[in-house]
């Protein structure tokens, strides 16, 4: 006999001894626990007592009948899936079985390797059912927890901004308040800016969701996509004076995805590097073939990340406070739509930290073997 | 009774939004301590003995401010100390996560982010009695 942990319960109700012997003696070897039951309320009892995956039940039997037990089955045990066996099999009696509820029909005499057949279809219907129910539930509670979480994460500044707007009014034209007013509309300015960069996360990350990234997928130089980014932020990086360093290779970095989304990827990772970097940090970009697959890696100087929150990190809305533990910063969207991206791609994400040190996300895609489509943005040399 | 300004502790993990409510309150005459989480909230609650206690509801992303209420509610040294929840997420408090033992409700304030100031102002001052007027600056709103 098989032994596995998680051995489903058949329960069989019929009156003929006989039935019961070899079905008990055929579904054991097939590796399920088996109870059989006489009568239909002995059975009834045993299906409120077992909780079975299954219930096999004759049709024709003294005391409740075949069709009473199989409604009363369903009321104990909504899940339970129902074979009917009889002996004057029909068209007409198989169909009012299934009308009460049973799944499928038996007519005897049977062979072993019908009744297997037939336990093992159900069952697995029986695991579908299970299983879209359950991502039906986790789908609207995901959902539902989204929508509270983008509110929340909305309403947090445009609170902020409400309550500095409320001092302003009060602070009015009074003299020698300009400095104060100054400040006020300072943090209004930087909570709105928060709010744009929450809604344009968002929105990318719909998109990504939206499958647009399966639409067109093009062999795409990361080596351009990288330089085009690096050149972008120089001046951002120069006001903190760190230094932006590309370790790139002679040949092509191809992968296959598309340039908008490549884009994205790097413009997060690249922009964090430089964010949370300490004034006079360096940020380093390499990208090399390693084995068909494409290794990018972004490196920063800045504080890094405590081990307690790498694991949370690609999680949507995450967010680390500042050592003063006074402000957050960031959308907490920008790293799970990287992982989005890579994932679609067919390939990984990961961070290497230490603390004061810095850190590295590392991104490996599947390297493309076609030749970089010819593009109107220009050409990296 | 203590001589000078009524003391009023706020505990909010938004900096913004505890600076501009600190700003009224101060302009209104009263002392404000600020904490940016549940835990500086109860240290400085038991160290500073306010006369009065705000507290946000989600702060760090969860509910940490009905916690952070219930532990000043059993803290014996802060008996009788009005504890005020503010939340923006919810238009009441939450009523899930109150032990309906715990006897602070019957007390307490319940305002929606943003603070109509005005409502605060007449509810504080409903608890501590009216400030003597005493700044230049100060501002009904």
């Amino acid at each position: 006999m098989r032994e596995t942990p998680e051995q489903e319960m058949i329960v069989v109700i019929d009156d003929d001894y006989a039935i019961r012997l070899s079905c008990q003696k055929i579904l054991t070897k097939a590796g399920f626990q088996v109870e059989t039951f006489e009568d239909g309320s002995q059975g009834l009892e045993g299906v409120a007592r077992l909780k079975p995956s299954l219930v096999v039940v004759d049709l024709k039997m003294p005391g409740i009948s075949g069709m009473e037990v199989i409604a009363r089955v369903h009321e104990i045990v909504p899940q339970a899936i129902i074979v009917v066996i009889t002996g004057y099999a029909t068209i007409g009696t198989a169909v009012e079985a299934m009308k009460v509820g049973a799944y499928d029909f038996l007519p005897k005499p049977f062979s072993p390797d019908e009744l297997r057949v037939i336990v093992n279809r159900g069952l697995e219907r029986r695991r579908l059912a299970l299983e879209s129910e359950r991502s039906e539930v986790e789908r609207a509670l995901l959902k539902r927890r989204f929508i509270t979480f983008v509110s929340h994460q909305l309403q947090t500044p445009l609170v902020a901004v409400h309550q500095c707007l409320d001092v302003l009014k009060q602070l009015g034209g009074a003299e020698g308040t300009e400095a104060k007013r100054q400040e006020w509309i300072n943090r209004c300015l930087s909570r709105t800016e928060e709010m744009l960069a929450i809604i344009k996360d968002w929105l990318a990350l719909a998109k990504v969701e939206a499958d647009s990234l399966s639409r067109r997928r093009v062999s795409v130089d990361l080596r351009r996509v990288v330089s085009d980014i690096l050149r972008a932020y120089e001046e951002m990086a120069g006001r903190e004076s760190i230094t932006l360093e590309a370790r790139l290779p002679e040949e092509p970095c191809l992968v296959k995805g598309d340039r908008t989304c490549m884009g994205v990827l790097f413009d997060n990772l690249i922009v964090n590097a430089i964010k949370y970097n300490k004034a006079g940090g360096k940020v380093t970009v390499s990208a090399e073939e390693v084995d068909g697959e494409v290794v990018a890696a972004v490196t920063d100087t800045g504080i890094g990340i405590a081990e307690k929150h790498r694991p949370f990190l690609f999680e949507e809305f995450y967010r680390i406070k500042d050592e003063s533990g006074k402000r957050t910063t960031g959308t907490g969207l920008g790293l799970p739509i990287c992982k989005k991206i890579v994932t679609e791609l067919g390939g990984k994400i990961e961070v290497e930290s230490e603390l004061e040190a810095g850190s590295t996300f590392r991104v490996r895609l599947p390297a493309s073997r076609e030749q970089e489509e010819a593009d109107s943005s220009g050409s990296l040399e | 009774m203590k001589p000078g300004r009524k003391k009023i502790l706020i505990v909010d993990d938004d900096a913004d939004f505890l600076e501009a409510l600190a700003f009224f309150l101060e302009r209104n005459n009263y002392e404000v301590v600020k904490a940016h989480d549940g835990r500086e909230g109860l240290r400085l609650a038991k160290m500073q003995r306010p006369d009065l206690i705000i507290v946000d509801i989600m702060m760090n992303e969860r509910t940490e401010g009905l916690f952070t209420a219930q532990e000043i509610r059993r803290t014996p040294e802060l008996e009788g100390v009005p504890v005020f929840v503010l939340s923006a997420l919810y238009s009441k408090v939450p009523d899930f996560q109150i032990q309906p033992d715990s006897g602070w409700m019957a007390h307490d304030e319940f305002f929606s982010k943003p603070v109509d100031t005005a409502e605060l102002l007449a509810k504080i001052r409903g608890r501590l009695g009216q400030e003597k007027r005493e700044t230049a600056g100060e501002v009904e709103p």
